[in-house]
Parts: structure tokens; sequence; C-alpha cells
């Protein structure tokens, strides 16, 4: 950075700015919209802040929108998708990577499938085998198809950490007359936490964003998640943007705040998934 | 590092660790036959493998089967399947109204802009952000911020930019003397899948920034003051030392990006949902249009197994080209 | 056929006093419940009557109770196929479009033949009004409410242009929109992002152009697509386009947005279902309501319309007592058409037996345009299966957006459709 010219340091900071504001201002213009209503939307006051600050929108976003509920279903399904998740993966990535046995890593290869398998493309026969089982209207039904399509990455962000455990770590344990089980829960899940963090990122990104299985897996409304949710609310208020912008901001804020203040724990993690991987 | 039950185990195997790193010259060796006996033991692995096997093999690679099986029949999702063999297949490259060749030259183009706007960007970024300038943290947190909102809510959002009448673009442009400039963004032929590729691009910016600028990190501080002592500028730094160093990560970026164009729905669906007149049609959205308003069940199978092969193939692809290099 | 379901409706109108026939035995004490899916969504014009109707008929049978869930018009359509693929899924009960949407429903048998269970209703619900859902001279489902394709105006814009009266002839229409042009208003909306509006405009030319025994053999599959007489009502149709008589930025918006830019006053006419009546009606200006007028009078009259019973009620054949929820969509239905019919948002199938001195005005209105027609043919996408229907609404989204002319429109659909 030092031996840079002054202009070319001010250029890249120009360049850095003018990517920043290109990321902030559709935020800080969903922030002002949900805020006004129509007349200063569409004419009289189109980026500046609202005049009337009319807080009347996230009532009618969170009462008739019922957006708080939404919120509260993603949240669950994203959470015990994560804990299954990270269960699952553990287990197998323990397994792959400690265990000895043939064909183990064409098993890997196998798993490493599912990085690029469509979650579209297996609807209908996931829905058929949902119905046969019952577990369509229930959280389930969307909490077992996600962490399967989650299972991939995190046994990929999984290999790498547990690869780093010194494999000594396992025999002093075996000597101290560790069982297998042992073995796996007192020491390697102890340490795997870091990775703990980086899957959860991943499989949030995955499960926190899907909208299709969520509409045609779930029908009753108090188990709609968000995406849905908010799909179905646009359809209502097309006119009226206002109550849709609120909606808006209380589906992303929540986990924006919580971004902020965690962020450089996010990113590590995420970085660390990346090296890792 | 570990919680109370459990850190005089990890303790004590640390100590032996630091008194013989290697292991080799382990005193042990009689009880490592006893570890080989737990870690090759069958039932063991098999409990270890069962629920991932019983996850994958049930949610993804079961449905594959059946939409492979699916395919080879004419099917209305309800009543008699007909065995139609290839048919489906030699309909979908041949016929015109289906218009699937359209629907992947629509993502192979979105893929060949992630590629090379996309990650080029990303990596740009990543590359600045990664010679600890000023506010690096700052930068880093909002540019990954798009990544973490829901893409529902992004694609709303756009639907806003856009709208024809009220949305900021065409507002922005009449303010700034451009009205000529202002168009029907998203029911234009001619703009839609630009309009469409935008937001899709933007979005993912962060994440492969966050991805690239975690491998400019780890290059050792050592390996770029060395290139530097010999007089070598920034670019060539970034040319010779970091972009090799790199490039497991790049490869990645890549398979991601490829297959996640290919694979693209949400944002096109709640955007355009194809339209207008299919101008921003792609696989995942054709596929769902025959299953679910054309009732072809038959065919939207085709369209899955088509999608499933494309992904696996470039991802294949884009490995070998990589290791080529090599 | 088309006449007599005008007689029909003209009389419900007339002797709005039937008696009501006896309420049908609910033949059963236990405490059931019976599930409902529709598309009454909480802003949709149709909501309260389904709100009304599922109140009634809970204060009737205590020991029923209705779980009903409504879900928006797209992702219902995908929700509702889905479900076929298992039929197991399927509600109780379940809004559908009768024609071909219901058709494949019943020819696959997921759908409960109601033949006995419209016994007991006979005397209040015309069986003319079932015709859209009789499959091989069964009754597959209960009608809720009945739409034609109406012409809305609003009378505030066109006095300022000096109509007191919607045009009724072609030339009169034109020279309406070119003045209503000058003075900066614009005639018409059309969404194009949803391509059922589109036909809503284009059907009416068709039907005007060709007449509405025609059309109707060609939406059935009884005639071909290739006739030089639609070529040239699509080139009319694309004339009104390239004159600039429909608001450019709706090929980009959806209905609602459309419609909300007429009720505001943005454009002077909204071409659209007899469902929309009461919010036209309520819009705040003084509103008329008409039919796209006759393009060739030697195959056409005024009186043609496009439209028929389409909203109903279908009975899943894999619920656990059909016989239960048939009679109970039955009572449904008849209320759902009460209040609907009274708030504004159809005309209703069943014959009225309640006061309705309190219907609309516009309502009203289409009621004696029905009355008096001389004809009908049901909407295009709905007397179609789904994969022809579709193939239909490609080519019409097609016609919208002037990628293709009325030769082109023809053609393909003859190579495509027959």
């Amino acid at each position: 950075m030092n031996n840079m010219s002054k202009g070319a340091r001010i250029a890249i900071y120009i360049g850095l700015i003018f990517w920043m504001l290109v990321n902030l201002f559709p935020v800080y213009w969903m922030f002002t919209f949900s805020l006004k209503d129509n007349a200063e939307i569409f004419g009289e006051n189109v980026v500046g802040l609202p005049r009337h600050w009319l807080w009347s929108n996230y009532t009618s976003a969170l009462k008739t929108g019922h957006i708080g509920v939404y919120f509260l279903n993603s949240t669950i399904v994203a959470v015990t998708t994560i804990l299954i998740t990270l269960a699952v993966a553990l287990m197998a990535t323990f397994a792959l990577t400690r265990l000895i046995w043939k064909r183990r890593k064409t098993l890997n290869k196998f798993f490493m499938l599912g990085l690029t398998i469509p979650i579209h493309a297996s609807i209908v026969p996931v829905y058929v085998t949902l119905s046969r089982l019952h577990l369509l209207n229930t959280y389930w039904a969307l909490i077992i198809p996600y962490s399967a399509f989650s299972l991939s990455m995190a046994i990929l962000v999984c290999t790498g950490f547990m690869n780093e455990i010194p494999r000594e770590l396992d025999e002093s344990a075996c000597i101290d007359g560790c069982s297998i089980w042992g073995i796996f829960f007192r020491i390697i899940v102890p340490l795997m936490k870091p990775a703990v963090a980086t899957v959860g990122i991943y499989t949030f990104l995955q499960c926190w964003n899907e909208l299709m299985f969520a509409n045609i897996f779930i029908s009753k409304s108090s188990l709609k998640t968000l995406p849905v949710g908010i799909q179905a609310l646009s359809g209502q208020y097309t006119t009226e943007w206002g109550p849709i912008g609120a909606a808006l901001c209380l589906a992303t804020f929540p986990t924006l705040i919580l971004y902020i203040f965690l962020s450089r724990k996010i990113q590590e993690s995420f970085i660390a998934g990346a090296v890792k991987g | 590092m570990a919680d109370c039950a459990v850190s005089p185990k990890v303790k004590a195997a640390l100590l032996r660790l630091s008194r013989d790193p290697g292991g080799t010259a382990s005193p042990y060796t009689g009880r490592k036959i006893t570890m080989h006996k737990i870690y090759s033991n069958k039932l063991h692995i098999l409990i270890f493998l069962l629920p991932a096997l019983i996850l994958f093999c049930g949610v993804l690679i079961a449905p594959i089967g059946a939409s492979l099986y699916y395919s080879f029949f004419d099917w209305k999702g309800i009543g008699a399947k007909t065995f139609i063999g290839l048919a489906n297949y030699k309909e979908l490259f041949t016929s015109n109204s289906i218009g699937f060749m359209k629907a992947l030259r629509n993502s192979l183009l979105l893929a060949l802009l992630s590629v090379f706007l996309q990650l080029p960007l990303a990596l740009g970024l990543a590359l600045t952000l990664g010679k600890n300038i000023k506010g690096e943290r700052m930068f880093l947190s909002v540019y990954f911020m798009p990544v973490l909102i829901s893409t529902v809510v992004i694609g709303q959002l756009w639907l806003k930019i856009y709208n024809p009448d009220y949305g900021i673009l065409n507002v922005f442009l009449r303010k700034i003397g451009l009205e000529s400039w202002t168009r029907i963004w998203l029911g234009d032929k001619n703009t839609a899948l630009g309009a469409v590729f935008v937001p899709t691009l933007w979005q993912y910016v962060g994440y492969h920034m966050l991805l690239l600028y975690a491998g400019v990190k780890s290059v050792p501080m050592e390996l770029r003051e060395a290139a530097m002592l010999d007089g070598a500028t920034d670019a060539q730094v970034n040319r010779y030392i970091v972009l090799p160093y790199i490039k497991p990560i790049l490869r990645i970026s890549v398979i991601f990006a490829v297959t996640g164009s290919l694979k693209s729905f949400d944002l096109i669906y709640v955007l355009t949902n194809g339209g207008p007149r299919h101008a921003t049609e792609v696989p995942s959205t054709l596929m769902i249009n025959m299953l679910f308003l054309r009732n072809r069940y038959g065919m939207g199978s085709t369209i899955a197994v088509m999608l499933i092969i494309l992904c696996f193939g470039f991802a294949l692809l884009i490995s070998a080209m990589f290791r080529e290099e090599e | 056929m088309k006449k007599v379901l005008a007689i029909a409706l003209a009389l419900c109108m007339v002797f709005t006093l039937v008696p009501a026939a006896f309420a049908a035995d609910l033949p059963t004490d236990e405490d059931i419940t019976l599930t409902m899916w529709c598309i009454a969504t909480e802003s949709d014009a149709n909501r309260p009557a389904y709100e009304k109707a599922v109140a009634e008929f809970e204060a009737a049978h205590p020991n029923i109770k209705i779980e009903w869930e409504a879900f928006e018009n797209q992702s219902y359509k995908t929700k509702i196929k889905a479900a076929m693929s298992d039929p197991n899924t399927l509600p109780d009960i379940f809004f559908t479009w009768s024609g071909a949407f219901l058709g494949d429903f019943a020819e696959a048998g997921t759908a409960y033949c109601v033949d006995e269970a419209y016994k007991p209703f006979a005397a209040e619900l015309p069986e003319v009004m079932l015709q859209n859902s009789t499959y091989n001279g069964h009754h597959y489902a209960i009608p809720l409410t009945y739409n034609i394709v109406a012409l809305f105006a609003n009378m505030d814009k066109l006095a300022e242009v000096g109509w007191d009266h919607v045009p009724e002839t072609f030339e009169d229409l034109t020279a309406c929109c070119d003045a209503l042009k000058a003075k900066g208003i614009i005639p018409f909306g059309c969404a194009g992002k949803e391509t059922w509006c589109v036909t809503e405009y284009l059907e009416p030319i068709i039907e005007k152009t060709i007449g509405y025994e025609e059309l109707g053999k060609i939406f059935a599959g009884e005639a071909t697509w290739n006739n030089p007489a639609i070529a040239t009502a699509v080139d009319t149709f694309q004339d009104m386009i390239n004159k600039e008589y429909f608001d450019p930025a709706g090929i980009a918006l959806g209905n609602d947005e459309v419609k909300a830019n007429f009720l505001a006053g943005k454009t002077a006419f909204y071409q659209n279902g007899s469902w929309n009546c009461g919010e036209v009606n309520d819009a705040g200006f003084n509103a008329a309501v008409a039919l796209f007028p006759v393009m060739d009078p030697a195959k056409a009259t005024y009186g043609q319309v496009i439209g028929g019973p389409a909203d109903s009620l279908a009975v899943s054949a894999y619920c656990k007592n059909p016989e239960l929820a048939a009679a109970a969509a039955f009572e449904l239905g008849k209320d759902i058409c009460h209040y609907g019919y009274l708030a504004g948002s159809g005309l209703p199938a069943w014959t009225p037996d309640y006061d309705t001195s309190a219907v609309k005005p516009i309502v009203a209105a289409v009621a004696d345009i029905v009355a008096a027609s001389d004809g009908m043919v049901l909407f295009g996408d709905t007397a179609m299966s789904a994969d022809p229907a579709n193939t239909y609404l490609d080519y019409v989204s097609q016609v919208y957006g002037c990628d293709i002319d009325g030769a082109g429109f023809v053609e393909g659909l003859t190579a495509d459709l027959g």
C-alpha cells in the first residue's frame, strides 16, 4: 500500500467506496420506502428520508402479513437444519477421514456429487416420499431436504478441519482406554468447534433463501417460511409499496443486525471453510 | 478449546504428543493395533456413515433415479404412464416451442458473465482488500452483506427498482435528463435478460470475494516481501505470487459460479418467471413450467436429468482444465 | 346451449324468491374436520365471502370444523398440480377452475363425482351452471360465481372527450381512444406479466370477428386455428397497440397494478373479468360497463360474450368421507356465491333466495348484459387442457409483445394445436 502513488491510492478508494454504495443503496432505499406512503414513493420524495415516518406499514406487515410468524418458522427450520447437518456430517466425516476401510475415497467423491445437484431437480419425487411418510405440512418437510442438500458442503468443510486434528490424539485416547464413541465425542467433536460456525453459515445460506420446496411442501399458513410469506405478501400488496417494504425490512434487518455484531466471526468462519475446503 | 469433562484426556494426549511429535518411535505400537482394530470395525463404520447415507441417498440420489425413470415416459402426473423411450430427450433438443436450447443458452451466458465479470470483480476486490488497506474490515463486511439477504427479498426489491413508472432506476434516468434511456426493463425482450442478470451477479460478488480474500490472506508474507525486495511491482506480485497460490480456491470459485448459474432459479422466478416471452427462461424455470403448468411430468423430469448432467459435467470439465494448467 | 344458459341466468335474476330447498342432511354426529384450499387470500375481493360462508357453515354444523388455507393464484396452481402426483395430499375440498383444469382431476379419478350430492340442491342450482364441470355426463364440481369479460369504463374520463356512453361500434371506440390520447389520457391498461389478462382483450376481439360458435369449436379442438379471420382480429389488436391505445408500461406489470391504474383514473378503460365489478363500482368515479364492439357484423353480434361459470369447488375422491365433504362443499358454495354476488365479485351461479336489492349497480348492469347475451364461450385458457392452453398463452403473449403478427399467430397455433 505504501509504495503506491497518492493518485493510485485515491483511485482505489473511489472504486471501493463506489462499490460500497452499490451494495448499500438498495438496502437504504428499501428502508426509506418501507416508511413512506405511495404518494411519497411515487414522486414527491423518491430517495430522501421519509417525511412522515409511517410505522403503520410495519404494523400491517406484522399483522396482515404475519411476517413475525414466518421469521420464527424460518429460524426454527434453519437452526434445526444446521444442527442435523452438523451431526450427520461430523459422523460421516469421521468415518471418511479416520476410520480405515477400502473405497472411502470413492464414497467421499460420491458425497461431493451433491455440490452440483440442483435442488429443484428432485422436487416431485421428494414430494411423493414426504407425503408417504406423512411429513408434509411439518417443519420436517423442509428440514430433511435442506439437511440433505447441505450435507455435501458440510462434509467438505468438516474434512478440512478434521484432517488438521493430529491422529496421535486418537491414539493416545485409545491408549487411555477410550471406546470409538469416547474418541468421537470427547476428542474429535470438541476440537471441531470452529467447523460448527463455518458449516452453520454455509447451511444457513442454503436454507434461508429456498422458495420452491417451502411453497409446495407447506400448506399451513402457521408453518410458512419467510421466502413464501414475502412472495405471498407481495402478491397481495402489489400496489402498496409501503407494507411490502416493511415486510422486506423485517425479513432482512434481524439477520443484518446479527451480522453486524458477528461480522468478524462470520467472515472468519466463512474464510476457514474456503481455505480448508 | 475443550470443556472441563474433556480437557484432562485431551491434555494428556497433547502432552504425549509433545514428547513424541512424529509418533513413529511410539512405544505403543502394540496399542496402535488396537486402534486399528477399533477403526476398521465394520459395524462402527456403518453406524457412522448410515445417517449421511440415508439422508443423501433418500433425498438426492433416489429422486435422480426416479427422475431418470420418469424421463422415459409421457406422463401427466396422474393417470397412466406411456413409455416413450428417448422421445422426451429428442423433443427437448429439437422442439422450438419448448425452447430448451434458448434456456440453456441463457444460463450459459449467465455462467460466462459470472466467470468473466463477477469473478474478476470479486478477485479485484479481494486483491485490493488483501493488502491491509485502511477500512478493510468495513469494506469486507459491506460487500458480503447482500449474500445474507434472502433471494426473494432481493428479487422483490429489484422488482421495485425496475418498475417502469416509479422504479428508482427510471426515476433517476429522468432526473438526470436521460429520459430516452428509460426502459420497461423487465418487460422489454431486449433488456429483460440483462436486467435479471444484474442482481444475480451483484448478490454473489461478495461471496466470491470473501472466498478469494481468504486465499489472498493466506499467501505467506515472506513470499510477498521477497518478491517486493526483488523489485516486483504490485501487479507482478499478484500475477506471479498470489494467483498461483490461490489457484485451488479460484477453481472452487469458478465451479460454484458456473454450476450456480446453471442452477439459478429463485431470483429469476421472482423477477420474471422466465418472461417476457421466454426471454429470461433458464432450465430450472422451464422445468417448473413443464411440471406444474403444463402437467408434463415426463418432460419436466427430462429437464431435471439434463440439468444434473450439465452441472456435473461442467464441474468435472473445470476441474480438468485447472489440472491441465498445472 | 349458451342461450339456455343465458335464459337460466335471467330467470335466476327475476325469481329471487325461489324457496330455499331443504338443507342437506349431513349424516354425522362425531366431530369432524374438513380441510379446504382456495385462492381467497386476505387481499382478494372474495375473502369476506369465504369467511362468512365458513362461519355460517360452522354455526349450522357445530360438530364440523372447516380448516381452510388461501394461496396466491400462481403458487396455488403449482401446489395443486404437485398434489396431483400424490392425491392423498389433496385437501378434502379445493378451489378449481372448471373446464380442462378440473377435467384432468376428473379423468384421473382424483375429483369426487358429485352427482348424488347435487340432487338435494337441484332446485337452487340450475343444472346448466354445472355444464363446464361435467365430464362424460357426470358432475365433478360445485360452481360458485359466474363471470364474463367486461369492458369497464371511467365515464368521467370519457366525459372529458365528450362521450356520455361507452362506444358501441369499433369506429366510435377508435375515435374515442384518439380523443382520449389527444387529451393525454391513456385509453387501455393490460397486464403483460400475466398472459391471461391479454386474453381478456384478445378473445373478445376474435369472438367479435369470427363469431362465438366458431371460437367455441376452436377452443374445444373441433375446428382449426387456420382461419384468416383470426389473423385479421389479431392484427386489429396489434393495430390498437401500435396506435398506443395501451399503456406501454403494462407489459411489465401484473394485473393488480394495471387494475390499480384504472381505479386511480390513469387509464380510461379496463377490460377484464366481471369479478372486478365490486371494486370498479366503489372506485369513486362514475363507472360504466359494456362489451367490446362487433368487428364483423356478418359473423358476430354485440351480445356475444366470453365467460361462464368457472370458479368452483371440487371434492377430493381420496378424502375420508367424500359424501360428507361434497354436501359441505355444496352448502359452502351456495354461501360463497351469495356473499360474493352481494360484494360484486361475480354473478351468482346459484339462484338467489335472499334480498338482492343491495346488489351494486355495475353488477346489475353486467347481469343485464348476460341476460341479453346471444351466445357465450368459456375463457380459452380454462377451456383448453394445460399443455395446449399454455402453448396458446405463449402465442398470445407474443402477440402482445408484437413478436408475431396475425399471420404468425395463426400459423404457429395451426402447427402446434391444429
